[in-house]
């Protein structure tokens, strides 16, 4: 039987086509991922199948029955289930209180506590969950809050169960916990429906495997003997690149140190978020930080940006201030109501008269310099792509001519040709002798353009690749159509020293 | 562009929501509506009297609802304007009087610029505690209200009070500023005074502060989105304690036109809830100090019409007038908002 | 001397705990509305509305238990609307709390004029009757002399029951902690929105009506603040019906003292005595208690 069936499903957003006539299906009881590039529509596909968004067009089916799904209550009243990337948990409540919620047990008047503990405890003792009922979401780890929202889906029954990018936020440890829990699923017969963008999780646990490109469907596999062709995913997950020109780096003569930090620790609200960061940052390099989200990255950038204070260590800096393009550029920046002229003059220092004159000369430079794509020079940013929004915030950090310049997935969410663009200007900047710290959770990324990388773990670079290890990945890197073997073995060392894992 | 219609379009409509609900209130009260409109119309607007009490009557709104847009801008809910703007005017009433040795102007001068720090203090507070403890400035200021005219009772009944009053001894004559009738017989009898000049330009000067000076750009982007701001570099607390200080400040200015322009000296309640009404006119005028002009005449006309209308209805109804236009616009700015942006959408698609 | 012998006498203790229920109701009030998301700085103005309605329609239909119904009716009509602004329409909620105190206080004072020719206060009424059940324990007479203050003091137990150990409290505090989590469950976040808004609303109007009641009257400015503080005694008392409890006895206790003061009249002034408890909400908020913790997605729109 067919657990689930898209048939012909297409899901526009604005020109944007998310989901372009996509027909699969999902056997029942099987382990099915879906993969893809950002933004190549998987969430988009899942969202659908749980009832987030309404398709423009095609069917859903659900074990064979057609279903017309308002919400995600529907969804759930059909025992879906999914688990977002971002958990949608409770902080203030116990883990039991989340997971009861919406579904509650009561006997009169009150909650049923002793009934609900009981169940609870036999789900947990079934799959292994290894949780404690009576702890605050806000007390306990990543991988156990993550628990809570499986333990969420099994208090519903459900048995189509979707996770988003599940093992982003793991430590290696608990994704193979994970995986365990993923089998135990199957053996008691449910569907496992994962989006996920790494290969060997892939190979290690599917039955079947599907990419999405740009919208569209392109590749069906079956795993169900382990004889997945890896090289023949990823060609399909990427795709033929459009090929966009970038700046190649130049010899940069003298590197000079700007900031140097030695065992830096930081510790907020009783969590020590950095435990000991060594790390050279000079000028005329690229230097990339990457690791899974979380480990600390982002306080390193906002030390190094003035924006947080270390507990404890030795800073020494050879600057001012830094240009920051930060993690998340919503959020975090730009301000979304104002035009591009004034997203750049609330940077200036001194406070002057601000005419509309000053903000049309600020925004024509940069249009011109950024190739920004806008309605109309006094748009507000809100009315600008993911792309162009970011191509403003680099433009204002870089206008400021800082001899260090942070960047913080500068490309996440943003197109190809945006993408392009964003890396050659932080070459040019490189070769114009700047400081440069990359951080980024996409390998690819940090390895064509880094000069030195170093992975964080837990509060701790544990490893920097120097400039000749690196140079030689971006050598075999320009010859290849996608090879991933050839690179194999720097990327397997550097996912495996994201997870922890030195040898 | 788009912006200023969609404006347009929601306070005509949220003025045209509340003509209903006021009619329907009158017909409901056996009252005939057209005849009291055209009451409050003839009385304000057909002799320079009514025209000039009028405007004194939207003088403090509207330099309070300057001090309060800055704030509003700024994204801190300032409640606290009625207890600043009292505590100011009362330093400024005594500090006039204990300044008589000085030359009249620098008395005067002087004798503001203390009301205004004392105001602005009484706004640091609460700025302080919001970023020391994160506890919101709405709670603190209300409660500061209460604190500051309870002080303020105490210091004139045992200390500044003229005797058996609740207000200080009058300034010199000389240091009464000119009424408007004195040059233009037309607003004969009426209050107007040159502090309404002194509203005008503390508006333009408000207006141009908030829309044409980096710092404006810097108090509105922190208003709009206080995470980014400290990213894009903005020093985000010093804003906070900076637009506080001058909001809260500039409300103190709004006891000129009473101690300066009319009466000569502080009483207890003078100021008759300006510095609520004043958010409601701030509101209104969507924290555009231009507008806030409009928006003060529009409450002062509702003011000044409800006494005109006393014998027929209670004049209190203009608080009711003045509670639905907030209310109104409040709602009819959202939901004008959300077709705009529907339709910018559908375009876009 | 006498003061202090006054203040240490079990009579004001009963005053104090007596005093405590139009506090603590409104506290309440403001709990039940925060706890699911909505910040509703219009406590002062609900009570100032049911304080007038009670006194008005107890005159005019000549019974208390109507009085009491209709006036109670007219606050829940108020707080829908409430909710609707906040919650349907997702306007700023301490703007639309501004608004309807403003508009309530417009209204009381018009209608006070228009029905009772008076700009101060209405037509005496009776107050609600009396609790016989205690009538002849010293102690227990003052604190349960009615009914609304019974309940007030149930509240506790029933508010700390309703929070915690039921279904309705665990929804409603999981819209204020975070609503995109409780929605991705199936709760409906809005609906639980309103009932937050509404039981704020029946609350303070029992509060605004045993105020009405006590002073047998309904007078201008006579709820003077104290829909005010208490919110401030929600935020000491850290949104927990136990703790808001003692928070809202420090506040009667004032109010006590100050009763005391006046009786005695002793030469502290009355303003300075007035301005304590305000005085007290600003430096407990500032340095006694810790930093609060309102419900994580109080005042955000969903």
């Amino acid at each position: 039987m067919k657990a689930v069936e898209f048939v012909n499903i297409s899901k526009r957003f604005g020109n944007l086509p998310a989901n372009d006539d996509i027909t699969l299906s999902i056997e029942d009881n099987s382990v099915h991922c879906i993969l893809g590039e950002n933004g190549a529509g998987k969430s988009t596909l899942m969202k659908i199948l749980f009832g987030i968004y309404k398709p423009d067009s095609g069917t859903l089916k659900i074990r064979g029955e057609q279903v017309n799904f308002q919400s995600p209550h529907d969804a759930i009243a059909m025992r879906i289930g999914m688990v977002h990337q971002h958990f949608m948990l409770v902080d203030d409540f116990t883990v039991l209180e989340n997971v009861i919620l919406g579904s509650e047990l009561t006997r009169g008047l009150s909650l049923d506590f002793r009934k609900t503990e009981r169940l609870l405890n036999e789900l947990i003792d079934k799959f292994n969950l290894n949780l404690d009922l009576k702890k605050k979401v806000s007390q306990i780890s990543i991988g156990q809050q993550q628990k809570t929202e499986i333990l969420k889906l099994l208090f519903r029954d459900s048995d189509i169960l979707i996770f988003d990018e599940p093992t982003a936020v793991l430590s290696p440890i608990e994704v193979n916990e994970f995986f365990k829990i993923i089998k135990a699923f199957k053996d008691s017969g449910k569907t496992v429906i994962l989006i996920t963008h790494k290969l060997n999780e892939v190979k290690q646990i599917s039955d079947t495997v599907s990419v999405l490109r740009n919208g569209k469907l392109v590749l069906e596999q079956d795993n169900s003997k382990g004889n997945l062709d890896i090289e023949k995913l990823s060609n399909a997950i990427v795709g033929e690149k459009d090929a966009v020109e970038t700046e190649t780096k130049g010899e940069v003569k003298s590197r000079e140190e700007m900031l140097v930090m030695s065992n830096v620790t930081l510790r907020k609200n009783g969590v020590d978020i950095l435990n000991g960061i060594d790390l050279e940052l000079r000028s005329g390099e690229i230097l990339g930080v990457c690791g899974v989200e979380g480990n600390g990255q982002t306080e390193v950038a906002d030390i190094i940006a003035g924006l947080e204070k270390s507990s404890s260590g030795k800073i020494s800096r050879k600057f001012d201030t830094a240009g920051n393009v930060p993690d998340d550029r919503i959020k975090k920046g730009m301000i979304r109501e104002f035009s591009i002229g004034e997203n750049i003059a609330i940077k200036n220092k001194k406070n002057q008269v601000v005419t509309n004159n000053t903000l049309k000369n600020l925004a024509e430079s940069i249009i011109s310099d950024f190739d920004v794509r806008l309605p109309e020079i006094d748009s507000t940013l809100s009315q600008l792509s993911g792309g162009n929004q970011q191509k403003v915030i680099i433009a204002r950090e870089l206008r400021q001519d800082n001899p260090v310049i942070i960047f913080s997935h500068p490309t996440r969410g943003v197109d190809i040709n945006a993408t392009a663009f964003i890396h050659s200007k932080i070459i040019e900047q490189r070769n114009k002798g700047k400081a440069i710290l990359l951080i980024s959770s996409d390998l690819d990324e940090l390895i064509s353009l880094s000069d030195r990388l170093c992975v964080i773990f837990r509060g701790r670079i544990i490893k920097t690749f120097e400039y000749d290890e690196i140079a030689l990945a971006q050598k075999t890197e320009k010859h290849k159509e996608m090879d991933i073997e050839m690179n194999k073995n720097l990327y397997d060392k550097i996912g495996k020293l994201m997870m922890g894992l030195t040898d | 562009m788009k912006k200023s219609r969609q404006n347009v379009i929601s306070i005509s409509a949220s003025l045209l929501v509340t003509m209903l609900i006021v009619t329907a209130l009158l017909v409901s009260i056996g009252k005939n509506p057209i005849a009291i409109y055209g009451t409050v119309l003839t009385e304000v607007f057909t002799s320079g009297y009514g025209i000039g009490q009028t405007l004194f009557k939207a003088t403090p709104l509207i330099i309070c609802g300057c001090g309060l847009a800055i704030c509003f801008h700024a994204s801190l809910f300032n409640i606290g304007a009625e207890g600043q703007l009292n505590a100011g005017s009362f330093v400024t009433a005594i500090a006039v009087i204990k300044l008589e040795a000085l030359p009249a102007p620098l008395a005067i001068v002087v004798s503001i610029i203390a009301g205004f720090l004392v105001s602005g203090v009484f706004g640091l507070i609460p700025a302080y505690i919001k970023i020391k403890k994160d506890v919101s400035e709405v709670i603190t200021t209300i409660m500061f209200n209460f604190i500051i005219i309870a002080l303020i009772n105490f210091f004139l009944v045992d200390l500044f009070a003229v005797k058996a009053t609740m207000h200080t001894e009058k300034i010199p004559d000389g240091y009464m500023l000119f009424r408007f009738s004195d040059f233009i017989p037309f607003f004969q009898g009426s209050a107007l005074n040159a502090s309404f000049v002194i509203a005008l330009m503390t508006a333009a000067v408000t207006y141009f502060f908030i829309y044409k000076t980096t710092y404006g750009y810097k108090l509105r982007a922190a208003g709009f989105n206080e995470v980014a701001s400290k990213y894009i570099g903005i020093r985000v607390n010093k804003v906070i304690l900076i637009s506080f200080f001058i909001g809260a400040g500039i409300t103190s200015l709004a006891g000129m036109n009473y101690i300066f322009g009319y009466k000569g000296f502080y009483e207890a309640g003078f100021s008759n809830n300006i510095g609520f009404t004043a958010i409601a006119v701030t509101l209104l005028a969507k924290n555009n100090p231009i507008g806030i002009i409009f928006s003060s005449i529009l409450f002062a006309i509702l003011d000044y019409g409800g006494l005109s209308v006393n014998q027929e209805v209670p004049k209190e109804i203009m608080l009711v007038v003045q509670g639905i236009i907030i209310l109104a616009i409040l709602s009819t700015d959202k939901i004008v908002s959300a077709y705009f942006a529907r339709a910018a959408r559908d375009r876009f698609v | 001397m006498e003061v202090a012998t006054s203040i240490l006498s079990f009579a004001f203790l009963a005053q104090v705990l007596r005093l405590t229920t139009p506090f603590y109701l409104g506290a309440s009030a403001a709990t039940y509305s925060e706890r699911g998301g909505v910040i509703n700085i219009s406590i002062e103005g609900f009570m100032n509305l049911s304080a007038f309605s009670f006194a008005a329609f107890t005159i005019g239909t000549g019974s208390l238990v109507a009085g009491l119904i209709l006036s109670i009716i007219v606050n829940l009509i108020f707080s829908f609307l409430f909710s609707l602004f906040t919650v349907k329409l997702k306007i700023d909620q301490i703007v639309t709390g501004v608004g309807f105190n403003l508009l309530i206080a417009g209204i009381t004072k018009f209608l006070l004029v228009l029905i009772f020719k008076s700009s101060s206060n209405t037509d005496r009424i009776e107050g609600l009757p009396e609790m016989t059940l205690f009538k002849s324990i010293p102690f227990l007479d003052t604190i349960f002399s009615d009914y609304i203050s019974i309940f007030c003091f149930a509240l506790i137990f029933i508010s700390s029951f309703i929070f915690f150990k039921t279904k309705f409290g665990l929804r409603l505090r999981s819209v204020g902690e975070n609503p995109w989590a409780a929605d991705s469950l199936g709760v409906e976040v809005r609906k639980y929105k309103m009932y937050g808004v509404m039981i704020s609303g029946f609350l303070s109007a029992l509060a605004g009506i045993w105020l009405a009641s006590n002073q047998n009257s309904y007078s201008e400015g006579m709820i003077a603040g104290r829909g005010y503080i208490a919110l401030a005694a929600m935020i000491i008392g850290k949104w927990n019906p136990v703790n808001v409890f003692f928070a809202c006895l420090l506040f009667s206790a004032f109010e006590a003292l100050e009763i005391a003061l006046q009786i005695s009249g002793t030469n502290v002034p009355s303003q300075l005595i007035q301005m304590l408890p305000y005085v007290i909400t600003i430096l407990v908020l500032i340095g006694f208690i810790g930093k609060t913790r309102p419900p994580a997605a109080d005042g955000k729109a969903f």
